[in-house]
């Protein structure tokens, strides 16, 4: 909103400096945003809460302006001098929607003579930002600036019959607006129309064939107060925000209606000549009913902690237009008779005060929010992290150290991904459609951009690919982030915290240009691991999986303990790698880390250390490619040998001099007794019979 | 008995043995000066081949010393066996003899002893030399990953209000319109809830356009009196520039006690600027209006660049805009179940991704959801 310092100064008669009152209103809640200074005035740029439509005024400013400098506000006094006739005498007004438009008034004035406005309403509306029309049009428009109530001027010759008629549109009707586009209008719009079609929008701009030409002689000046949600609702609709449309949607002021037209009347009586008629036709069915709040000058101090005295409170509220009234039937709260309640009548311009807090606020503002202490309040309770945060952080820590970069992703993503990628274990049912099974967005802002992110792998691979872009070829990534899904339909979405990992080109040495070594299944494999361990959760457990995103025969299901699913890794599918246009390998990993979160921890335990040392005995097995290490071990493990005390793998070979179809895996056997040191031959007795054992179960050989 | 003999004819025999050191301590001779001397290394040429290393010709003069001084002072020597027979020399005469030969050996072990320690110094030089690291190669140093300074700052936060005694809540990101608007005292009409400005999914779900939403449930879960702080991922319809993005991070604070006023609010809240942004930053609060609070406030801090003398980051007037804040509105108690009578409260709210931008100079905020590790890598 752009303020004419040299008119607030007609209203007010500031002392201040316009440098000075940018400081003093900007305290008030009134934050001017620049100041432009023009020859002979200044300009301030306020910028207007949206709850204080009252201030898209200067009137509305000037009323800050005198609580600040306790100053008189002087109100712009409005009398037609040269009147003559009834205004029912030379046209007619019906309301048919009332619920859109409680009031509605028309004044006349005939034998206007439309020319170029004289310089002083040219010049002050150009400060202000806005384009001189013809002295009719500028002076509704200067009435708006001064007084905040939009007004309308028809040009009365041009309305069918004289006739107003407040109504919504009818469907298949349409408008050619001033701005010389034509607008399709429907039963949601209120329109003004004359005695067959619409000639303005109700609150938001008039008709180009009822405009004010210079043909123009007798005007119907528009004073009315329209239902803000209504003119929201239209503006929005059409794509339309003008003067007029901001002020009605934020609320106007319905008491003002008059006081505006009669100013606006006078000023073109003044300035174009002509006639106006005695009064108004003003449509007025149901006044709305004035708000009053009930106050207890206590709570000004028990809810900010300022000590203001009660003249000034008295002053300040005052001021702004508020009305003590003695409490006929007292409402009293509780306990408030005490605290000296009275009763405040709000006035008409003041849409926002409903409560008493609202005027508390009133006070503190003009009391200054500076003079407010600074305390922190008594300290009396705990801080405290979630548990689930803790270990978060030591999550993102041991990824960190392990050299993956933490990235973060829009939560939305293209819905072609719908059917790429394999989805956390039970975060949808897979049998129904994605449309019905994803979560999507009614109103995307990046137009392929619709589904709420079942999984945060394609995130990751756009990002690869754009580090790839630009030269980086050696890629380590991480994201924590939620993933969604429906539910049921018409119930909130599934929502879980998912992390994923991808990998590609090799793993850096910081100053040295080459990868200490490539990536690998395992290397991701072993990542996961550690920053899984990190968190004191675990162990993970591996088994060879298909799945869908990755490339068979290097890709596995991750599981909890053995048994409860959390996600999946490997590397990335040929097919997909393809539409990225990965020419290297890519692995990746995607698991539900809320499931994993809401796991035990392993409990910390101190164990006794051993008295006697142990013996390591090493196997070397020729066994089938498709015996897994886990096999082995495990049927290692339950092979009950006694004074077994763990087994490690040395090392897996394929290739020349082993047969195809098979591998050899070496281990080495640890064996330890509690209570001595075992002896050789014994040592050598429990291996033969564990080896004994695996190339039976194994139809393996020694090798 | 054997014959004695006298000194005259005992002395041939020693200047014999003296005549033989001589000839072959000619090639020896430049070892006794210091090996930084040229001369020294000139002397090495008579130890090996040319083409071989000064360190090999060195190790051989060494070892040839070596045998040099066994072959003129060691048990085998002509001077051991003419030691023996000092006691053959006339009574008279024996003493002049021992004279004799006590200066022989000295005149060939000490130059010897000289020449050993020369070139063992030498051979100890060219072997450090060889030996020395460029200490100033790359350390062994894996590369370490970095977090998203989005991370960095929400975990600052967090411990700064952890510290003053509050709690650390998250909730939905996808929510009820009751949560995310109703419940904030948002009225129907509002503007907040046009699809313009806030996202829905098809079933009419809104997503989060403040953590506030997580106020309201923390309120209901836990009552009053409650200290808490809601950092989060929220969304609103912004199309992405340099200061924008549709979705952005924002973390929101609040406390709610018996006795609880505005004057707590702002301690509060100067309190983790100073924290944030140093000792020295002042707070400045500004009416302002938001449904969910009442009375409400913007805090701007003093520019940490500048200090209020006004520069590029302040747009020249000392001052920062930082976030929103007030009393929490009666409505929005006493929807979550906590009596404004009896209680009340202060709430605030500030974008995590705004810090980010303010503290490292960040002049594109869509630089944080690129992804682009040349941008990541630059953080802690
Ligand atoms: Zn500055």
């Amino acid at each position: 909103m752009l303020i004419s310092y040299n008119w607030l100064r007609e209203l007010t008669g500031t002392v201040l400096t316009p440098l000075e009152l940018r400081e003093r209103l900007t305290m008030v809640g009134l934050a001017i945003d620049a100041i432009d200074e023009l020859e002979g005035d200044s300009i301030l740029d306020v910028e207007v809460p949206s709850n204080r439509p009252d201030c898209l005024s200067h009137i509305g400013i000037a009323r800050e302006v005198s609580v600040i400098e306790k100053s008189k506000l002087q109100i712009p006094t409005s009398k037609v001098t040269k009147t003559e006739g009834r205004a029912a005498d030379h046209a007619q007004v019906e309301i048919h929607a009332p619920d859109l438009c409680p009031r509605y008034a028309a004044r006349i004035v005939r034998g206007v003579k439309i020319a170029p406005s004289p310089d002083w309403l040219v010049k002050r509306l150009a400060e202000i930002g806005q384009r001189a029309i013809n002295n009719v049009a500028d002076i509704t428009n200067y009435v708006l600036h001064e007084l905040g109530q939009p007004l309308h001027a028809f040009d009365l010759a041009r309305l069918t019959d004289h006739q107003i008629v407040v109504r919504r549109a009818r469907a298949g009707e349409k408008l050619q607006t001033l701005d010389d586009v034509e607008r399709k209008l429907d039963p949601d719009v209120l329109v003004i129309a004359d005695a067959t079609r619409p000639v303005a929008l109700a609150g938001i701009m008039g008709g180009l064939e009822s405009e004010i030409s210079q043909t123009t002689t007798d005007v119907l000046v528009e004073s009315a107060y329209f239902n803000p949600d209504s003119v929201r609702g239209t503006a929005r609709k059409l794509g339309m925000d003008t003067e007029a449309s901001r002020r009605f949607e934020r609320g106007a002021d319905c008491a003002n209606v008059l006081q505006a037209q009669t100013r606006c009347v006078e000023l073109i009586c003044e300035i174009a000549g002509g006639v106006a008629t005695d009064d108004a036709i003003d449509i007025y069915p149901q006044p709305l009913p004035a708000r009053s709040v009930e106050f207890r000058p206590a709570r000004v101090e028990s809810l900010t902690s300022l000590r203001v005295e009660p003249g000034e409170m008295q002053r300040i509220l005052a001021a702004l237009g508020f009305v003590e009234t003695p409490s006929a039937s007292p409402t009293v709260r509780e306990g408030s008779q005490a605290a000296g309640a009275s009763t405040f009548v709000v006035p008409s311009w003041r849409s926002d005060v409903g409560l008493e807090e609202d005027l508390i606020e009133e006070i503190a503002r003009h009391a200054g929010f500076d003079k407010i202490d600074s305390e922190l309040p008594p300290s009396n309770m705990a801080g405290e992290y979630q548990p689930v945060e803790i270990k978060r952080r030591d999550l993102r820590r041991a990824l960190r150290s392990l050299g993956f970069d933490e990235a973060i992703n829009f939560s939305f993503i293209d819905n072609a991904h719908d059917e790429q990628f394999a989805l956390l274990p039970g975060l949808t049912t897979v049998s129904e459609s994605a449309a019905e099974r994803l979560v999507t967005l009614q109103n995307p802002i990046l137009d392929e951009a619709t589904r709420m992110r079942p999984t945060l792998l394609p995130g990751l691979l756009q990002a690869v690919r754009h580090n790839l872009n630009y030269g980086t070829r050696d890629i380590s990534l991480f994201e924590l982030g939620r993933v969604f899904a429906t539910f049921k339909q018409g119930e909130l979405p599934v929502e879980r915290e998912a992390l994923a990992l991808v990998a590609t080109g090799g793993a850096l040495t910081e100053g040295r240009v080459q990868a200490e070594r490539e990536f690998d299944f395992f290397q991701l494999k072993g990542a996961l691991e550690a920053a899984v361990d990190a968190m004191g959760l675990g162990p993970l457990t591996f088994s060879s999986a298909a799945i869908a995103h990755l490339r068979p025969g290097q890709s596995a299901a991750i599981f909890l303990d053995d048994e409860t699913p959390l996600g999946s890794i490997g590397r990335l599918s040929e097919s997909l790698a393809q539409p990225y246009k990965f020419r290297q390998p890519v692995y990746l990993a995607e698991i539900d880390l809320s499931s994993l979160l809401e796991s035990r921890g392993r409990p910390l335990q101190y164990a006794p250390l051993p008295r006697y040392p142990a013996v390591v005995r090493d196997v070397t097995l020729l066994v089938g490619r498709d015996v897994t290490f886990a096999e082995l071990k495990q049927a290692i493990a339950a092979a009950e040998i006694a004074d077994y005390a763990g087994v490690v793998l040395v090392g897996v070979y394929e290739g020349s001099n082993i047969p195809e179809a098979k591998r050899s895996v070496t281990f080495r056997v640890e064996y330890r007794a509690p209570e001595r040191t075992l002896r050789d031959e014994e040592v050598e007795e429990r291996q033969r019979k564990l080896i004994d054992l695996l190339l039976r179960k194994f139809a393996a050989e020694l090798h | 008995m054997t014959a004695e003999i006298n000194f005259e004819d005992f002395k041939p025999r020693v200047d014999a043995i003296e005549e033989a050191f001589q000839q072959k301590w000619e090639r020896f001779r430049y070892f006794v000066l210091e090996p930084d001397r040229p001369e020294f290394a000139e002397g090495l040429n008579s130890f090996g081949p040319e083409g071989i290393s000064l360190l090999e010709k060195a190790k051989s003069a060494l070892t040839q010393a070596k045998e040099f001084q066994t072959e003129m002072l060691g048990r085998k020597s002509r001077l051991s066996a003419l030691r023996k027979e000092i006691r053959n020399v006339a009574a008279a005469d024996r003493g002049v003899a021992g004279q004799a030969m006590t200066r022989l050996e000295l005149q060939m072990s000490q130059p010897l002893e000289i020449v050993e320690t020369h070139l063992n110094h030498f051979i100890g030089t060219i072997l450090t030399r060889q030996e020395a690291l460029d200490v100033t190669l790359p350390g062994w140093r894996p590369r370490r990953g970095h977090l998203h300074p989005i991370t960095l700052v929400r975990e600052r936060i967090e411990d700064i209000f952890v510290s003053l005694g509050y709690a650390i809540e998250d909730g939905r990101e996808i929510e009820t319109d009751f949560y995310n608007f109703t419940a904030l005292n948002i009225p129907d009409n509002h503007p907040a809830r046009a699809s313009q400005d806030t996202f829905y999914t098809s079933d009419g779900f809104a997503l989060r356009s403040q953590t506030s939403t997580v106020q309201i449930h923390a309120m209901q879960r836990r009552g009053a009196p409650l200290r808490m702080i809601a950092p989060g991922r929220v969304f609103r319809r912004d199309t992405p520039d340099p200061t924008h993005n549709p979705m952005f991070f924002q973390v929101e604070g609040l406390c709610v006690d018996r006795g609880i006023t505005m004057a707590h609010l702002k301690g509060t809240v100067a309190e983790f600027l100073r924290r944030m942004f140093g000792a020295q930053t002042v707070t400045r609060f500004r009416p302002s209006y938001f449904p969910f609070t009442e009375p409400s406030a913007e805090f701007d801090f003093s520019c940490f660049k500048c200090g209020g003398s006004g520069c590029r980051i302040c747009k020249n007037s000392g001052w920062i805009e930082l976030g929103g804040s007030g009393m929490v509105h009666p409505n929005v108690l006493r929807g979550a179940g906590v009596d404004p009578e009896e209680f009340s409260g202060f709430a605030f709210g500030l974008g995590i991704d705004r810090m980010v931008a303010l503290m490292y100079g960040l002049d594109d905020i869509r630089l944080l959801f690129e992804n682009d590790v040349r941008f990541l890598r630059q953080f802690d």
